[in-house]
């Protein structure tokens, strides 16, 4: 048996940081879309 | 001295955690270099200095005629706006509030404070400022819609400031 098969699997924690993240990507992205599309300031 | 060097135990979530942070990383520098370097999106740069004192009196100002200027006609302005407690000035008539341009017209925007510290945010566009006593903010931008795009102050200024705005109308 390998030192890693016993591991506790912290599935809860994996859980949220997976809603948070996806959270993050979904505004993070509409606002870098939104940004993109208002254009150049140069 | 054993042969062999010793391997690092890293735990299999903390190592996908350091995969997943690294991975972050390179999707930001990706993002803000196709914004900066493809899209042209970038920080206003600082232009130059200017005295806040004379700005609006010294004749050799732009800024003692604000106000648009024609570069190429129908295509390229240059807009010259001083800000002030607690308006901004787009000409050369105290109470004139509009900067009228053509659709598709490119606009780079002189804008400087004679007074206390102001802000520049162009409404529904990616023009955003800060407008410092003596230094002068240099802004471009393209109009490829046709409306009104209200240009208001973003930094408190005074009692006055919730009214400081202008209005840039494109026809």
């Amino acid at each position: 048996m390998s030192e890693h098969d016993d591991h506790f699997k912290p599935r809860g924690t994996i859980a949220i940081l997976a809603i948070f993240v996806i959270t993050i990507i979904i505004l993070w992205g509409s606002v870098y879309l939104i940004l993109l599309q208002r254009g150049a300031t140069q | 001295m054993s042969s062999s060097s010793p391997k690092l135990q890293i735990d299999p979530y903390e190592r996908g955690w350091m995969y997943f942070s690294l991975g972050l990383l390179a999707a930001f520098a990706i993002a803000i270099t196709v914004a900066g370097l493809a899209m042209g999106i970038q920080l206003p740069g600082f232009e130059q200095r200017v005295d806040p004192r004379t700005v609006d009196t010294d004749p050799n100002s732009p800024w003692s005629k604000p106000g648009l200027r024609e570069v190429v006609p129908g295509k390229e302005y240059d807009a010259y706006i001083l800000a002030q407690i607690w308006r901004y000035s787009v000409s050369e008539q105290p109470a004139q509030k509009e900067l009228e341009v053509p659709l598709g017209a490119t606009v780079t925007f002189y804008i400087t404070s004679k007074d206390v510290q102001h802000g520049f945010l162009l409404q529904n566009t990616n023009l955003n400022v800060q407008v410092v006593p003596g230094q002068v903010a240099k802004l471009t931008y393209t109009f490829n819609q046709a409306g009104r795009y209200d240009f208001i102050c973003h930094e408190y200024c005074g009692t006055g400031h919730a009214a400081m705005f202008a209005t840039v109308v494109v026809k």
